[in-house]
């Protein structure tokens, strides 16, 4: 059998990857998924802890937190709509106004990399006699 | 407990852990462009780290059984899939991983006894709250690049930080789960309690005649058996209050009864060869440190724990833990006795946070 310590070090990896992705990622939607991460190891944790200790109140706990999250999505996602319709983007620093005082501002110095231009769609080459067009044909 | 023992760290922990950050770091985005194939074989390096430390760090053997085969498939699928969502470009894409991610998550639900469970994550998570942020994905689209996508906040600094805590977490549960040096230690006692004729190694020769009066030293095996002793003993007690109502009274003899065993092979018996002290001294310690061993990881409960005056204090038996075969009526039972208030104050939050939702995302209209 798989032991109880083997699911906690999962849980962690899973909780440390979405600590990650909520201290780097700017956009809003990002770092709401990497708190849903974090949630998702401590809910693996809490019923690890069910099986080890033969009760339910861990899966308990794991349901509460899945109201929990459902609550905070629905509340956090109006939020980012509104945010959105005042500045037109998702980046948490367009909002850095709000930070405490004595915070140094986030600057973006180096320019964002160009788009890779697309290959132009392959186009044919004029070949023989154009043939005559009707303006009817199009009314 | 953690603060006695003086096992030796595993280093095998290094390994998935640096490993782990640098894949992290070198795909999280950045105005530099960086060719993936690094950050993949980082990646792939770590996650074998990480499967080498669950096989072999927590000191069980893990059977070659389908369970295993599933738990490892799930796990990596879900590592893996995090590690994608939190460093993709595209907030889509980062969606549907978190969706694989919740997959893999209710696998191991389902590992872990918990069909209900694992239907209600399915269900809400991956059909609910994902749709939701697709929905919102659409809403929110941006043309061309955005400093939101292709732009971290201190990716050093945060990287650094959480495989620092990764670490932290992962070697202190290879402490607390890793019982190799008390067994070890158990199985070496317990074989000089048994032995006929204790080993000469251990023993102290004897001191010629005109050195009498002065102190014998203990040889070089009888000091390595003591200290390993001690290590055993420092992993299994507990920083507890040692005052008279101490409720852990067993507990607490059995330290004090090892303690004095350690103690008298150390400035007897092995300094004047008395076989007899030996053999029950090692008996002693064999016996304690298995007692408390099974305390201190659940397999055995205390004997004399005084109950409260308030009642009947609940204990858990002592036969093999199981959960209820059936999952669904068993966490209704719960839900309904144990955490009645407590369910009913979940469904309240959730008719606010719906109320909430709605008067936040309302477009104001100009009625003119």
């Amino acid at each position: 059998m798989i032991s109880l310590p083997h699911y906690l070090a999962v849980g962690a990896v899973l909780f440390v990857l979405g600590l990650i992705g909520f201290l780097t990622r700017r956009n809003l939607i990002l770092m709401f998924l990497s708190a849903e991460l974090m949630l998702q190891g401590v809910a693996l944790n809490f019923v690890a802890f069910s099986r080890a200790h033969g009760n339910l109140h861990g899966q308990v706990f794991a349901l509460f937190i899945i109201a929990v999250a459902a609550c905070e999505a629905g509340i956090a996602l109006a939020m980012f709509l509104m945010l959105y319709r005042k500045k037109r983007s998702l980046d948490i620093s367009l909002w850095q106004a709000l930070r405490d005082p004595g915070v140094e501002e986030t600057r973006d110095t180096v320019p964002l990399p160009a788009e890779p231009k697309e290959e132009p769609l392959p186009v044919l080459a004029t070949s023989g006699i154009e043939p005559a067009r009707k303006e009817r044909d199009y009314a | 407990m953690l603060a006695d023992s003086s096992n030796d760290l595993n280093w095998t922990v290094l390994l998935p852990v640096v490993a782990g950050g640098l894949a992290v770091w070198y795909m999280l985005p950045s105005t530099k462009r960086r060719p993936m194939v690094f950050g993949a074989l980082a990646g792939l390096i770590a996650l074998a780290g990480l499967a080498a430390f669950l096989v072999s760090g927590f000191g069980e053997k893990i059977p070659q059984t389908v369970e295993a085969g599933l738990f490892f498939g799930f796990s990596g699928l879900a590592v893996v899939f995090a590690t994608l969502m939190i460093t993709g470009r595209n907030p889509a894409r980062s969606a549907l991983s978190f969706a694989i991610v919740v997959l893999s998550t209710c696998g191991l639900f389902l590992l872990l006894a918990a069909p209900f469970l694992m239907a209600a994550t399915i269900v809400i998570y991956a059909g609910a709250i994902i749709v939701t942020f697709l929905f919102v994905i659409m809403l929110s689209q941006q043309e061309g690049p955005s400093n939101a996508d292709l732009r971290s906040r201190d990716p050093d600094l945060a990287v650094v930080a959480g495989f620092v805590l990764l670490a932290a977490l992962l070697v202190g549960l290879e402490r607390v789960y890793d019982w190799r040096n008390v067994d070890s230690a158990i199985a070496h006692a317990q074989s000089l309690a048994d032995a006929e004729q204790v080993n000469g190694d251990y023993l102290s020769p004897l001191p010629p005649m005109e050195n009498m009066g002065n102190p014998i030293p203990l040889t070089k095996k009888a000091e390595e058996f003591l200290g390993e002793m001690r290590t055993a003993l420092g992993r299994v007690k507990v920083a507890a209050p040692r005052t008279a109502d101490d409720r852990r009274l067993t507990d607490h003899r059995l330290v004090q009864e090892i303690e004095n065993a350690i103690t008298g092979l150390e400035m007897w018996a092995f300094k004047h060869h008395d076989v007899e002290a030996i053999h029950t001294n090692c008996e002693t310690i064999a016996k304690g440190l298995t007692r408390l061993k099974n305390l201190r990881n659940g397999s055995a409960t205390f004997e004399d724990v005084v109950r409260s005056e308030h009642g009947e204090v609940k204990t858990i038996g002592n036969g093999p833990k199981q959960l209820p075969a059936a999952n669904v009526s068993a966490i209704g039972r719960t839900l309904f006795s144990d955490y009645l208030l407590a369910i009913e104050l979940a469904g309240t939050l959730l008719l606010v946070a719906t109320v909430g939702a709605i008067a936040i995302a309302r477009r104001e209209r100009k009625t003119s």
